[in-house]
């Protein structure tokens, strides 16, 4: 045998063992791992319940259905719409293992892009896990990606133009669910689940719907609430209320040329109240230093502290960080406090619950070294 | 439809790069090939 | 020294002597900075990391490599031959116009795709024999072919490195037609001229039409042609109606060369392929050494230290550091440039016109696709005309692209005054 045979077929072996090794990995992270069901879960549907063509793909997802003792309206809560976004999955999860609904019922979607979160964005070098410490063990999940598997919907176009209004976006937006809305029964993997969420809302007559974001510290809409023109009012009323719970939120109006966006689309093409809350994470920013888990828990990041010194930032920066429990503490307050909100305006059709961790107990009453996980992990059970 | 033709073209582009692996004489130029044959081969079997 | 700083340096030293010492090709030199980088980070061997960051550029491989199948294509069947022949026969008495004419066609694909090197590869290699035949030298031709294609991925209406940063705020890709025709469309017809106009000014039909190969034409008609116009019809309809399925530039490029293998001499389909995945092999390995590089740098947060360090710098020294850093960064790639530094330094700049301010750093993105070690666009145009090293290419450059440079940062500077005589929306 030729000598650049042997070279060869050594080189195509090790081709072979490094893709063997990492495709055990890529697949390992379709396993989202277990949320454990609140005592007011009274059902776990699935998204493709609302609308058949995402059933059997990677887009179906779980729905959790929450039901109080006595009628009301309906609130609907999408943690995961953008996977690399910790504090909007966990704040879901949390809620869902934790809320005791007393009037009307809530749904929650924990993984909003089922697809994102089962893969990581090249270059971005994204932790793939994030570990939180209960009292039952190491609790596992996922971090994920801001948009849909390539695997699930590939190659992407040149040019994302979103169906509703001809707007134009980069190629790769074509997979972000929060510029999918409404969504289409016949379009992209992506657009089918924005549709079958809209479909949810639509069918189960949902009033009010938030979605749990975060935003790079150098994002000019941070700790902030956007929401549709028809939610001012009950947003203007919770914003007030977080204030006082010592919450600095800034009141953001949905901008009307920006679409695809959850308190756009939502608003415009369903009878529900969007709202759409943003925390500051540095794991997703683009001034930040070494990415880890540490980091997207933490978010003590010396990169950060400096640009904050440089009046970069649009949030402010310490040694401290923003610790996970912060971030889920801000978006729960402002469930509750929206929420509340809601149903003062709405006197006819409320929602009430209990019981969900709030701002003051995850973040302000936990000691320091709690922080990062540990103080969370005692509401994750 | 469009994501089978994909792959269609990516395992186009696998077959003569491996063909072009068993060709070339250098082994830095093998291993820079044999480099561009992973990625290609994980989006091919819908992996990554 | 902190630690970002010396995990950079140990990643650069390690590329460095990979290329100029042990004399490794350059992806295996930027495979080996990743592992060293890692592992000085305290990250031992992050396998998943390198594989990872390698799939920023599956679409790129699958682009550039149908793109060069197709140029093999057509000018294996004789479809090239055919049109300079052609073109040179109908304008032969107004050089310049010709000249500007040319530019046109080689942006072309670049404007309605977004991608420097379809444009090169397709237009551009049409185009390279007739601005040789006219007498251009192969080193200018190669200049104005890969000038086309990096101002045709900025010109309206597609730019993609635009849409990168204006995604990165949230602005969406409205109103910016004006200030992208207005800072591409000049300096396209500036450099052409620049670059070949004193070598066509003379231009005598009659001497070189012996050099012409009408055989091709007179055989096979205007049947020749049909390879290139489907990639051209199949281009415009993807973009002028966006309702039908894309098919995007690879599947385009492999249509037009089926098509190809029947309009014309018989090609061998198989030398076809082989020939042209032997010539891209180089810049693909490139390309997935970059992405294993950059992977790593996010991973140790020397990406981070390299985009703080760039904005931090005082008001004036913050656009020579644009300047720099945004087309050295694109030397792994001009989409990636776009988003890891351009949205920053949009947001530093943001109390200008965001369209125009936005739309300028944009077009300084594009150097980066003539920056070593990957210099897509410079490397292709090298290959289409001929010549074995593309050095020479990136040395003539230089001087376009501090005009370049130049422009955009006026436009920057000016960005509130201009933008309301520009910006339509």
């Amino acid at each position: 045998m030729k000598k650049h045979y042997l070279t060869g077929t050594l080189c195509l072996a090790i081709a072979i063992v490094i893709m063997v090794l990492s495709s055990m990995n890529f697949l390992s992270l379709k396993d989202l791992g277990e949320i454990v069901p609140g005592p007011s879960v009274k059902e776990v549907k699935m998204l493709s319940d609302y609308f058949e063509g995402i059933q059997d793909t990677n887009m179906d997802t779980e729905v959790y259905v929450l039901e109080g003792t006595k009628p009301g309206g309906k609130v609907l809560i999408l943690g995961g719409t953008h996977g690399n976004e910790p504090s909007g999955y966990l704040s879901a999860i949390t809620f869902i293992e934790n809320a005791v609904i007393e009037e009307g019922t809530v749904y929650v979607i924990p993984y909003t892009n089922h697809s994102g979160m089962t893969h990581n964005d090249a270059q971005e070098a994204s932790p793939q896990f994030i570990h939180i410490p209960t009292q039952t063990g190491t609790r596992t999940f996922r971090y994920g990606s801001r948009a849909s598997n390539p695997i699930d919907q590939w190659p992407d176009p040149d040019v994302y133009v979103h169906a509703a209004s001809g707007q134009q976006l980069s190629g790769s937006e074509t997979r972000n669910i929060n510029r999918a809305y409404p969504g289409r029964p016949d379009g992209t993997p992506t657009e089918q689940a924005a549709f079958a969420i809209a479909e949810l809302i639509r069918n189960e007559e949902v009033n009010l719907t938030f979605d749990l974001h975060e935003a790079s510290p150098e994002y000019p809409v941070i700790n902030a609430t956007v929401s549709h023109e028809k939610g001012m009012s009950v947003a203007a009323e919770g914003v007030m209320e977080l204030q006082f719970s010592g919450i600095q939120m800034a009141l953001e109006p949905s901008p009307s040329n920006l679409h695809g966006l959850t308190h756009r689309e939502l608003g415009d093409y369903t009878d529900t109240i969007p709202l759409l809350m943003e925390t500051a994470n540095a794991s997703q920013g683009r001034l930040r230093g070494a990415t880890n888990e540490a980091l997207a828990l933490t978010g003590i990041d010396k990169s950060y502290v400096k640009s904050q010194e440089l009046g970069f930032l649009y949030v402010p920066y310490d040694e401290s960080g923003h610790p996970i429990e912060e971030r889920v503490g801000r978006h729960l307050q402002g469930i509750i406090e929206y929420t509340k909100a809601y149903s003062n305006q709405y006197g006819e059709k409320p929602v009430t619950f209990s019981n969900v961790p709030t701002y003051e107990a995850l973040f302000l009453e936990a000691s320091k070294e709690d922080l990062g996980g540990p103080q969370l992990g005692k509401y994750l059970h | 439809m469009i994501t089978l033709i994909y792959r269609g073209i990516i395992a186009l582009v696998l077959i003569f790069v491996v063909w072009h692996i068993f060709e070339e004489e250098k082994i830095t130029h093998q291993a820079n090939a044999a480099l561009v044959i992973i990625p290609l081969v994980l989006r091919f079997l819908m992996i990554k | 020294m902190s630690i970002e700083l010396i995990i950079f340096l140990a990643m650069i030293i390690t590329f460095v002597s990979g290329c100029f010492i042990l004399k490794l090709p350059v992806s295996i030199s930027m495979v080996a900075a990743a592992i060293v980088g890692a592992f000085v980070g305290g990250y031992g061997f992050p396998l998943r990391h390198l594989v990872e960051g390698m799939f920023s550029y599956v679409d790129t491989v699958l682009v550039i490599t149908t793109a060069m199948i197709f140029m093999k294509v057509i000018q294996d069947s004789g479809a090239l031959d055919a049109l300079s022949a052609l073109i040179i026969k109908k304008f032969n008495k107004t050089p310049a116009l010709l000249l500007c004419l040319i530019m046109l066609v080689i942006m072309f694909p670049g404007m309605i795709t977004g991608s420097s090197t379809a444009a090169v590869l397709s237009a551009g290699s049409i185009m390279a024999p007739i601005l040789m035949i006219m007498g251009i030298p192969a080193l200018e031709t190669a200049c104005i072919i890969a000038m086309g294609g990096l101002l045709g991925m900025i010109a309206p209406p597609v730019n993609i490195p635009v849409m990168i940063i204006g995604g990165g705020i949230d602005i969406p890709y409205v109103g910016f037609e004006g200030p992208l025709a207005m800072l591409t469309f000049p300096l396209a017809f500036l450099f052409v001229l620049m670059f070949g106009y004193k070598y066509v000014k003379k231009f005598e039909y009659d001497l070189i039409k012996s050099k012409l190969n009408n055989a091709p034409m007179d055989k096979y008609g205007v049947k020749i042609f049909i390879p290139i116009f489907i990639a051209l019809g199949l281009m415009v309809i993807n973009k002028a109606f966006p309702t039908l399925p894309n098919l995007g530039m690879p599947l385009i490029f492999i249509i037009a060369s089926i098509v190809g293998a029947f309009t014309g001499e018989r090609i061998s389909v198989t030398k076809v392929c082989k020939e042209s995945i032997k010539s891209v092999l180089p810049v693909l390995g490139i390309l997935m050494g970059v992405g294993m590089f950059i992977q790593i740098m996010t991973l140790t947060g020397v990406r981070g230290l390299i985009v703080t360090a760039c904005i931090s710098l005082p008001d004036a020294l913050r656009y020579i550091a644009m300047a720099v850093t945004i087309p050295l960064f694109g030397a792994v790639s001009s989409y990636g440039s776009a988003s890891v530094l351009g949205v920053p330094f949009l947001m530093a700049f943001l109390s200008g016109s965001q369209i125009v301010t936005a739309s300028a750093i944009s077009l300084i993105a594009s150097l980066g696709d003539m920056m070593p070690p990957t210099a897509l666009a410079g490397i292709f145009a090298a290959q289409v005309v001929g010549l074995d090293d593309y050095k020479p290419v990136l040395k003539k450059f230089i001087l376009p692209s501090l005009i370049i440079i130049i422009w955009a940062i006026l436009f920057i500077v000016f960005s509130d005054k201009i933008a309301p005589f520009i910006v339509f929306k």
